[in-house]
């Protein structure tokens, strides 16, 4: 009996540490990645391109992690810690660059597309080898390809699944037919594996898994599993003289706090993933050598309104079951004008990041909105107009319905704990109550099947981070499309959580997603970022970064918005001694 | 003897079937799980969620599941990692040795401790070095081992620094990395640890040491000895401590699987690349293959630790018979 206590609660504290821990977790491994864009002005600028002169050549450099990578695979990994460790070594033919660009790699130059859009032909860069000396071809684009649409790959098939065909009609040539548009096909193929990789009917037991053969600048030498990885240069790699770094040692460490740590005393380079939050104790650390590079990621820190009434089960129409006080616009349009959110950036993130103005904020897909006012009495005005009174404490109330707003965020993350207090006052001063009622993020993200409180609509607002990838197609279309309300019907699929419905939006969506032309997408996909504006089912708070600190001796780390954060270019790496 | 091994083996087997079956269904009824990572991903297809919920047999319902990771295991087979995909048991075996080195050496310098400073405080019962140690020994049991941990840190690798201002202790990891691994540098990275572990631990031990010998030297074979005239050290060392120690031997038997748990705490502050960090890790990750197997073996251990006290006790004690 003693023995099963005692395995009973190994078992229950090692949940209340998971709940504990998982914020972190679900912050890196589950936030969508990020668009084009742009760092802002408000970033330090990267170390400047130096004078290939003035680079000294060798030394190692550290990288503390505090989430070891399992699998180096793309198509196995499941964390951007690995995506960004592997994309040391595997390339793709286009990646998104530091600029949160497509630049072309492997291909010479972006793909060119037919005027149907259906077919794409890349040109593949010539004389380029994997580490184990194979050249690269066509060859390893199609079984890049057969790779992620096998049985046993983890990734997303969308768009690889429309590829019809794949022809090469020579080596240095992939001719891709779709079988209908797919508008970010620039997205695809942003790795490739080689041939002998293995077969892929035993993918999982490959030993690819864990010692990848890319064609990066660096390759594995030893992995001491839950301790560090080291990386040696690759003798096969492209560009003659790089990478300019001997070795790098991946180190795993126990917390973002011992990382910190570790950069000011230089035990460590680099310290991958650090969130808004840390950018008090990086101020400290500045006269110890430490700064910090980031990428806007286009992703907003957001209040998510329910339009649809809490206490009904996934409802499928908000007009059906409306929200008894968030279904009426006025009352969301008071909600935002109450926030100043300005004063939220500076109190709260040292004024570092940008306050959210639109669901598009950067990139090629950029749609600029001028920012909310922050304006109380208009606030007030808005309320009384929608029939809102105040009542003897204060709070306003209607019919004898009382203002009072639950808002519900993952429990355990300061800044948003933080946050949330800001806004308990702020909307206090237009009369409407904020109730705290925050959850784990395991339960605040859990699916349809798991009961999943966005899901099923049990929530009056959330505050997380969500906002486009790469490409806005699929974010977009998912997160407001009126195809993709969470219901019994469709099983819960799509994250339109607000369960938003307006026909414009659902049709410049439908119509953006069977273009390629870039410039007519952006304009509709800014219609719907426009008319999101108006329609408020979700209020942009800030612009999310993707930061990691280094060692000011380190030069040339840029991050990308994109898979491979702050490892892009890390062939230009090199130490100042 | 063999009838009574035999017995509790049965016993054993049963126990640990039971408590597979609580984990499995605890473990099954956290949220979140792998396909937590997919289900934000608004690329993901519904095909491709099913394509890997198939692919690791989530779309099966949990008795289910249960059934096939217990047949698996009747053949030997432990299941792969979801995440690294190697055998789950690969991956203890892996973590295992370093596990070892930390909990043994943690283990003898918590005895170097706790058996001399036991046996002094019971011999100078009341004296001014006893309630210091008493006082001490409560403290220590008191403190929240985590919280010791992070107060080492901040101490010795943040606080305190070497004369070139690198940190005077590594605050995590078991080597350096860059450099040749060497003996001493796998000591330096041990301090820090095991002070942590041994100081906590060595509070109870002591406590318990200073009873069993508080007992002893009252009894009638030590005033015996003594009337014979024997030197005290005689006394001490021959008749008191060696029957003072009889009850510690089953209290460390017992405690021996318990280390691995402490290893929970332990290898996460200090990221020691052991078995409890991959509990932790595969925790995070809800990684059930490595979550089962690594509480299985767990479990095993303390039956089986259990067990050896039992066995061992007839020895140690012949009034004991396990008939």
């Amino acid at each position: 009996m003693k023995t099963l206590k005692g395995l009973l609660m190994v078992v229950v504290l090692a949940s209340l540490l998971l709940s504990a821990c998982n914020q972190t977790q679900t912050a890196t491994t589950v936030a969508t990645k990020a668009p084009e864009v742009k760092p802002t002005e408000a970033l330090p600028t990267p170390a400047p391109t130096v004078d290939p002169n003035a680079v000294q050549t060798g030394g190692t450099v550290i990288i503390g992690t505090p989430q070891e990578p399992s699998v180096l695979n793309p198509l196995l990994a499941s964390s951007s810690i690995e995506d960004a460790i592997g994309s040391l070594i595997i390339e793709g033919l286009v990646q998104v660059d530091a600029d949160g660009k497509y630049a072309a790699v492997l291909a010479e130059e972006l793909p060119t597309v037919s005027d149907d859009g259906l077919v794409v032909t890349y040109k593949l860069r010539k004389g380029v080898k994997f580490s184990n000396g194979d050249p690269f071809t066509c060859a390893d684009v199609q079984f890049t390809l057969d790779a992620i649409l096998s049985d046993l790959s983890q990734v997303s098939t969308s768009g690889y699944s429309d590829i019809e065909k794949l022809e090469c009609p020579d080596d240095y040539t992939v001719v891709l037919t779709y079988a209908e548009v797919y508008a970010p096909y620039l997205r695809l193929f942003s790795y490739i594996l080689p041939r002998a990789a293995g077969d892929l009917a035993q993918l999982d037991s490959w030993d690819f898994n864990r010692n990848p053969i890319g064609t990066g600048p660096w390759m594995l030498k030893e992995w001491k599993a839950g301790d560090s990885m080291t990386l040696v240069k690759n003798p096969n790699y492209r560009e003659a003289g790089k990478p300019y770094l001997d070795q790098l040692i991946v180190k795993i460490l126990p917390s973002r706090e011992v990382g910190m740590q570790a950069l000011g005393n230089g035990e460590i380079h680099i310290l991958w993933d650090l969130v808004e939050a840390d950018f008090p104790a990086l101020a400290q650390m500045k006269d110890k050598g430490v700064s910090y590079a980031g990428a806007v990621t286009g992703e907003n820190e957001l209040l998510l309104f329910n339009l649809a009434d809490p206490a009904v089960d996934a409802p499928a129409d908000p007009a059906a079951n409306p929200h008894p006080i968030l279904s009426d616009v006025r009352v969301r349009e008071a909600i935002v004008l109450a926030i100043d959110k300005q004063l939220i950036v500076d109190t709260l993130l040292s004024g570092n990041v940008k306050v959210g103005t639109t669901v598009l904020p950067t990139g090629q897909f950029a749609c600029p909105q001028p920012p909310t006012a922050y304006d109380v009495e208009k606030a007030k005005a808005l309320l009384e107009e929608a029939g809102w009174k105040p009542g003897a404490d204060g709070i306003r109330e209607k019919d004898g319905k009382r203002m009072s707003l639950k808002i519900t965020t993952t429990s355990g993350n300061k800044l948003r704990e933080q946050t949330e207090q800001v806004l308990v006052e702020m909307l206090r001063e237009v009369g409407i109550e904020l109730v705290i009622e925050n959850v784990p993020s395991d339960v605040l993200f859990a699916g349809w099947g798991s009961n999943g409180m966005r899901k099923h609509g049990a929530f009056d607002i959330l505050l997380y981070t969500t906002g486009p990838g790469i490409d806005p197609d699929s974010h977009l279309y998912s997160n407001y499309h009126s195809d993709n309300i969470p219901t019994a019907e469709n099983e819960g699929v799509g994250a339109n959580y607000s369960r938003y419905i307006n026909p414009d939006v659902d049709q410049w969506l439908d119509d953006a997603a069977v273009i390629t032309n870039t410039e007519a997408r952006r304009e509709l996909y800014c219609k719907v970022a426009e008319q999101l504006n108006k329609d408020i089912p979700r209020a942009y708070l800030y612009e999310r970064l993707l930061l990691s600190g280094y060692r000011v001796e380190l030069q040339n780390l840029r991050v990308s918005p994109g898979p491979s954060d702050f490892t892009w270019g890390s062939q230009n790496w090199w130490l100042r001694k | 003897m063999a009838d009574y091994l035999l017995r509790r083996f049965v016993q054993a087997l049963f126990t640990l079937f039971v408590i597979s079956i609580i984990i499995f269904a605890l473990i099954s009824s956290v949220p979140g799980g792998i396909m937590a990572a997919y289900e934000e991903n608004p690329d993901m297809t519904q095909a491709d969620r099913e394509r890997i919920e198939a692919k690791y047999g989530l779309n099966k319902s949990v008795p289910e599941r249960y059934l096939i990771w217990l047949g698996n295991l009747a053949k030997g087979d432990w299941g792969n990692s979801f995440v690294s995909k190697r055998p789950a048991i690969q991956e203890i075996a892996d973590r295992l040795p370093n596990t070892l080195i930390l909990m043994g050496v943690a283990f003898v310098v918590t005895l170097l401790i706790a058996i001399p400073l036991g046996v002094y405080s019971a011999l100078r019962q009341y004296s001014f070095f006893d309630h210091v140690m008493t006082t001490i020994a409560l403290a220590g049991q008191s403190l929240p081992v985590f919280w010791f941990g992070l107060l080492l840190i901040i101490l010795f690798s943040v606080l305190l620094k070497q004369p070139n201002g690198a940190p005077l202790l590594p605050s995590s990891g078991m080597y350096t990395p860059g450099v040749e691994r060497t003996f001493a540098d796998l000591v330096r990275h041990l301090v820090l640890p095991v002070t942590m572990l041994a100081l906590v631990s060595a509070a109870g031990y002591m406590r318990y040491m200073r009873s069993s010998m508080l007992e002893v030297i009252h009894q009638d074979y030590v005033r015996t000895a003594r009337g014979k005239g024997l030197p005290e050290k005689t006394v001490i060392f021959r008749h008191a401590l060696r029957n003072a120690l009889i009850p510690i031997a089953t209290l460390i038997g017992l405690d021996l699987p318990s280390l691995f748990g402490g290893a929970l705490f332990t290898e996460t502050i200090f990221a020691w690349p052991g078995i409890g960090r991959l509990y932790f890790d595969a925790a995070l990750k809800t990684d059930y293959p490595v979550i089962m197997a690594v509480l299985m073996i767990f479990a095993a251990l303390i039956i089986l630790s259990m067990l050896l006290v039992d066995v061992v006790y007839t020895f140690l004690d012949p009034r004991i018979s396990l008939s």
